[in-house]
């Protein structure tokens, strides 16, 4: 089995906007490894919702090899990429897209009707399982109205684990929770990255959920500017922070 | 329209869809296993509709009130089937008639079965399973009144005392059915009356060809005036049987019809009633004229001008005999189907816009959905779903208020104005939803609005998820 879960070689991704061609990605190459926790990190704009949704097989690249545990996905039909992530993937999105008027077991349970593997019984040890384990089962029969921001994501986490994905994407899954939550929620995602070994690729732009990773791909306009470890992207981050305030007005 | 083509055309529609769009075939096959398959498919579309409860309210109430309209006139059609069997029966058919003309020349015909008990015999024996037969003169004669009116009438030579069925049916107005016992008696109906200027105890003259085509005439006496029985009773009149035969110089052993009763009104097993008798007579030495649908005075004007002589027989059934107003409840029928269809177009642009509502609230759960691994013909079915539960939960609901409404209409005993009497044959407005018609009013309307939902539902699977997903709004 190669060590490589996602290989991206030489990837252009360009959106037409009427006629204007207006590049995302522009030649990007990633080699990820299983089991990793990695981030992706970089200003708005700089293509880490572009390159998660390439990795997450809901956009197919302009140019370039995009290979996803072993498959490229490239060459792949509709169906096939559609079948390639109810059993490969996972997705943690920043505002939780859980479905309204599923409960939050119900919402957890979907992809495992989806995949229609398991029987009933099976399946509801697996989802109570997984929601004791993100804390959220004594919530089972909450709508995802009735919870708060945390918990939804909570809930997230379990939906985009339950069918035991190889890989979990995250699209700055703590954009939309207060500091102290999303940091027991990247907590959360570390455990199960050391528990399952399920690989996470996650984007984010904050240098506080960074420093959890075990390597941040940097990214800006579009292009990879290094891979290096969580220490030196957080020092990068700070910096650039401190490079884009402004200057103290003169007494 | 029967049931029967209706429901067809339930089922068919899918099958017109496939030939329509072979590409989506195996498409539309997912869907349709999706939607037979996959609980999740009907859990998120009925939680969907609860969701929006005021949206189910507003179309649900509009696909009721087209089930109401609809179940309604079907209700009248039915009622209107049911007088019209049982009117027809009683004044002008049995449930299978034996007749037939018989032709002293080449040109001149007359509604005549000879030596009909001979002819008895064979429909005891072909049709044992029979309820009773009567044998009933025909003809169709000119009526005069003192007055120096005149009309064209059906003429029935009736045995008042074998006609149990035809006293209960018919409601006197004036005088006495049962004085029809004696020779050189006339019942009329109320517009027959009217329009010859006569009351009960006036005298008529009739004039009718003999079947040697001789005029004659004969003068009766009017002894009881019944009530319309819409259309048909414009045709009929009923004469001693005796003053008939009269009438027409006819021995005793010639009749005008055998009507024979059967258990059932089905004109399925009717029909086969109809070959059997067809094949014992032939079988029989009688000769038979080829079949024709239609009452027995629409044929005078073919028959005679065969070449043939002699007795020919002539078999039909209680529909072929009232096949001129039966178009009526065939076209009350259509009218119930075509006016639902109308309703159901305007409802229909309404259901499909609050579909792309839906759609476009619902198109960022339809992006997540897919991205976690939905395929996209169960997309199609979950929103397809949507509308068949809002369809269905709708029609039943309009056909149990319809049923309501009928059982009200039927207890208020409404009086139609005369000219709705005429179409209607009856003086009073019922409405009868049957079980078969109920089904059928729920199944068209569920399917017409599941049709309607198809379109946004294809197209709501069609997005891409990374499109769906970064929908905003």
């Amino acid at each position: 089995m190669p060590n490589n879960i996602v290989s991206i070689r030489d990837v252009v991704k360009e959106y037409r906007l009427d006629k204007v061609v207006v590049p995302a990605l522009r030649g990007v190459s990633l080699e990820v490894e299983r089991g990793e926790f990695i981030s992706i990190a970089g200003p708005s704009g700089s293509g880490k919702t572009t390159m998660l949704n390439l990795i997450g097989c809901v956009d197919t690249a302009t140019r370039g090899v995009v290979e996803v545990a072993g498959q490229n996905t490239g060459t792949l039909s509709e169906r096939q990429l559609t079948q390639l992530r109810l059993d490969t993937l996972g997705f943690i999105f920043q505002s939780f897209n859980l479905v309204a008027v599923l409960t939050v077991y119900q919402n957890v349970e979907l992809p495992l009707l989806l995949q229609n593997k398991l029987g009933g019984a099976e399946r509801k040890k697996r989802v109570m399982e997984l929601l004791a384990a993100v804390g959220i089962d004594t919530h089972a029969k909450h709508r995802p109205s009735e919870l708060s921001g945390g918990q939804r994501q909570r809930v997230a986490i379990a939906r985009a684990l339950v069918t035991e994905p190889s890989i979990v994407l995250a699209d700055e899954p703590t954009a939309n929770l207060d500091s102290a939550t999303g940091e027991a929620i990247i907590d959360l995602m570390k455990d199960l990255n050391q528990k399952k070994g399920t690989t996470f690729i996650f984007s984010t732009h904050d240098h506080r959920v960074m420093k959890h990773a075990d390597s941040v791909v940097r990214l800006a306009d579009g292009k990879i500017i290094g891979k290096e470890s969580a220490d030196a992207a957080v020092q990068h981050a700070l910096q650039s922070a401190v490079d884009k305030a402004p200057a103290p007005a003169a007494s | 329209m029967t049931p029967r083509q209706v429901l067809v055309w339930i089922f068919f529609w899918p099958v017109l869809l496939f030939v329509a769009a072979p590409r989506w075939v195996p498409f539309m096959a997912r869907m349709v296993l999706d939607m037979l398959t996959k609980v999740t498919v009907w859990r998120v579309a009925f939680l969907n509709l609860l969701q929006h409860r005021r949206r189910l309210m507003v179309l649900g109430s509009s696909v009721a009130f087209v089930t109401i309209i609809m179940m309604t006139l079907l209700g009248i059609a039915e009622a209107m089937n049911r007088t019209l069997v049982e009117s027809s029966t009683t004044l002008m058919s049995g449930h299978v008639n034996v007749s037939g003309f018989y032709k002293v020349t080449a040109g001149q015909a007359a509604p005549v079965v000879t030596r009909y008990k001979n002819v008895v015999d064979v429909i005891k024996k072909t049709v044992p399973e029979h309820t009773y037969i009567v044998q009933r003169g025909r003809g169709w004669a000119k009526i005069i009144s003192d007055s120096g009116t005149n009309k064209m009438f059906g003429l029935t030579g009736i045995d008042v005392k074998s006609e149990t069925g035809l006293a209960s049916v018919l409601k006197i107005k004036e005088g006495k059915i049962e004085a029809l016992e004696k020779p050189g008696t006339i019942m009329l109906f109320e517009d027959q009356a009217r329009d010859l200027e006569v009351k009960v105890g006036d005298g008529l003259t009739i004039q009718a060809p003999t079947p040697r085509g001789v005029n004659n005439t004969l003068d009766v006496t009017v002894v009881a005036i019944a009530q319309n029985m819409g259309m048909m009773s414009q045709f009929s009149s009923f004469i001693n049987e005796k003053s008939l035969r009269q009438l027409y110089q006819l021995n005793d052993d010639a009749t005008g019809a055998l009507q024979v009763y059967m258990p059932t009104t089905d004109l399925a097993v009717l029909r086969k009633t109809q070959d059997k008798l067809r094949e014992a007579l032939t079988a029989g030495g009688y000769l038979m004229m080829e079949e024709d649908p239609r009452a027995f005075f629409f044929k005078f004007e073919n028959v005679t001008r065969e070449a043939w002589t002699g007795q020919k027989l002539d078999i039909t059934n209680w529909k072929d005999e009232v096949n001129f107003v039966a178009w009526t409840v065939d076209l009350m029928n259509f009218l119930s189907f075509f006016i639902a269809i109308v309703f159901m177009g305007v409802v229909g642009v309404g259901i499909m816009i609050v579909m792309w509502i839906s759609i476009r609230e619902r198109t960022r759960e339809i992006g997540t959905l897919r991205a976690i691994g939905m395929q996209r013909p169960m997309v199609c079915a979950t929103f397809l779903a949507e509308g068949s539960l809002l369809g269905l939960t709708s029609t039943v609901a309009g056909a149990v208020l319809a049923v309501g409404l009928a059982a009200i209409i039927n207890g208020a005993n409404i009086t139609l104005p005369p000219g709705f009497q005429f179409i209607l044959m009856s003086d009073h407005l019922n409405v009868f939803p049957t079980v078969l018609w109920t089904v059928v009013a729920v199944g068209f309307i569920t399917s017409v609005i599941t049709a309607i939902s198809l379109i946004p539902s294809a197209i709501a699977a069609q997005l891409k998820p990374v499109t769906a997903m970064q929908h905003v709004g």
